[in-house]
């Protein structure tokens, strides 16, 4: 019984971390340094990697879909960030990180970069697509934007990464 | 049968909790994230300074002020031919700090720290120290969201100060704004200043826009040219809105 309400309050407790992590996620996305609007990491998704590299592809992929609609809801929905989050979830679980690579802050950081460049490539394919802005400006568009977005995110990836990493298999230990 | 309770009992919770996830986020996007807006905007009232902004204000209004001033001049003497045009509307607003910007890189928005509840609205005109910034899309109780020009999806009709000219000003995804002309000769060199024209539905006529830095005509299918804002976008702290809807066939002069 003891034990059975232990496992409640940490559940709990557990969603009130993910929901606070994204939300301070969320939060952050709107501040703005002046003049420095190309420095600016993309913290939806270094959530979405942090919260993918150990769970299943399904889990990074649903989470992926979650905050791309909240992405949407601050910018525009046209398109739709939630493809392009929804790849990053599922590729990110399929790495299976604790296998391949090991666990530490440079391999989120790369991860985070690699998945900032796929974000933000498959973002101007959908402009491509969708939109009638010249084809050229929107590719040279991302070139700046996806390094800018992947060196950013990355280098901010560990911060959002360690605590929620270092909660979760705390979290596991217990079970 | 027993294998789907089997299944439910196992799955039901994870299945539930992904479906509010879900609806939740959608939630979200459609209402333009106003919840988190909205407290993004409580947690931000600590850093908003007010008052000690006036000087910098009262400079750049100068500017603005100026532009329309020849701009008038300019109107003045077709008055005289001609005595029917409308007269230059009145840029009286509503003073509003600026609380966040687009959290994406192909989109450009400002957040505003007020909404419907101190009497804006969408449509509202906003304007910087310096001329046009953009136009009020998106409206909470206490926040409202600001398309700006530089956004690659905003188009406005502009004309120029010393020629008439007409073009339209669209946002390019490099945070350049250009003007294409309607016709292939236009009539425009570097330093002529840009106006919003009588045509745009959207915004009132003769705010200032901005300034021709170059000209480029080789492209007969698109002549343009590269325009400089007369904000400076990047570093907007407080701007003005004025309520605006779309005129009715009939001008009211005022």
């Amino acid at each position: 019984m003891l034990n059975r309400q232990t496992h409640l309050r940490q559940t709990s407790l557990n969603w009130l971390v993910i929901a606070g992590s994204v939300g301070v996620c969320t939060l952050l996305s709107l501040i703005h340094v002046p003049a420095l609007e190309v420095l600016a990491p993309d913290w939806f998704l270094i959530w979405v990697v942090g919260w993918s590299v150990k769970r299943t592809v399904w889990q990074g992929v649903i989470a992926g879909v979650a905050l791309g609609w909240i992405q949407d809801g601050l910018t525009s929905p046209h398109p739709s960030h939630a493809v392009a989050l929804a790849l990053v979830g599922g590729l990110t679980a399929l790495m299976q990180k604790q296998r391949f690579v090991s666990e530490d802050f440079i391999s989120i950081a790369l991860i985070t970069f690699a998945m900032a460049m796929i974000n933000q490539t498959v973002i101007a394919t959908q402009m491509s697509v969708s939109t009638d802005l010249p084809l050229q400006d929107i590719w040279q568009h991302h070139r700046q934007v996806a390094l800018s977005s992947a060196i950013m995110s990355s280098l901010w990836a560990p911060l959002v990464y360690a605590p929620l990493n270092r909660w979760w298999s705390w979290l596991q230990e217990q079970e | 049968m027993a294998v789907f309770w089997r299944w439910w009992g196992r799955y039901a919770g994870g299945l539930l909790l992904t479906v509010l996830i879900l609806i939740g986020a959608w939630i979200l996007r459609e209402t333009n994230g106003a919840a988190i807006r909205e407290f993004y905007r409580l947690l931000n009232l600590p850093l908003q300074q007010r008052g000690d902004e006036q000087q910098s204000l009262i400079q750049a209004r100068t500017w603005q002020l100026e532009q329309q001033l020849a701009e008038l001049q300019a109107e003045n003497a077709r008055l005289r031919q001609l005595l029917n045009t409308p007269m230059l509307p009145n840029l009286e607003g509503r003073i509003v700090p600026v609380i966040g910007r687009s959290s994406d890189q192909w989109w450009r928005f400002l957040l505003l720290g007020e909404g419907s509840r101190q009497g804006l609205s969408i449509g509202g005109v906003v304007i910087g120290n310096g001329g046009l910034v953009g136009r009020i899309t998106s409206i909470t109780p206490n926040t409202s969201r600001v398309m700006l020009l530089t956004d690659p999806a905003s188009r406005i009709g502009v004309v120029v100060g010393r020629t008439r000219q007409m073009g339209i000003l669209r946002g390019q995804l490099n945070q350049q704004v250009i003007v294409e002309f309607l016709e292939k000769d236009p009539k425009v060199q570097p330093k002529d200043t840009l106006f919003t024209s009588a045509l745009s539905s959207l915004f009132p006529a003769g705010i200032p826009v901005g300034e021709v830095q170059s000209v480029e005509l080789e492209d007969p299918t698109r002549p343009h040219a590269t325009v400089i804002l007369g904000v400076p976008i990047d570093r907007l702290e407080w701007v003005t809105v004025i309520p605006y809807a779309e005129p009715t066939d009939t001008f009211t002069p005022n």
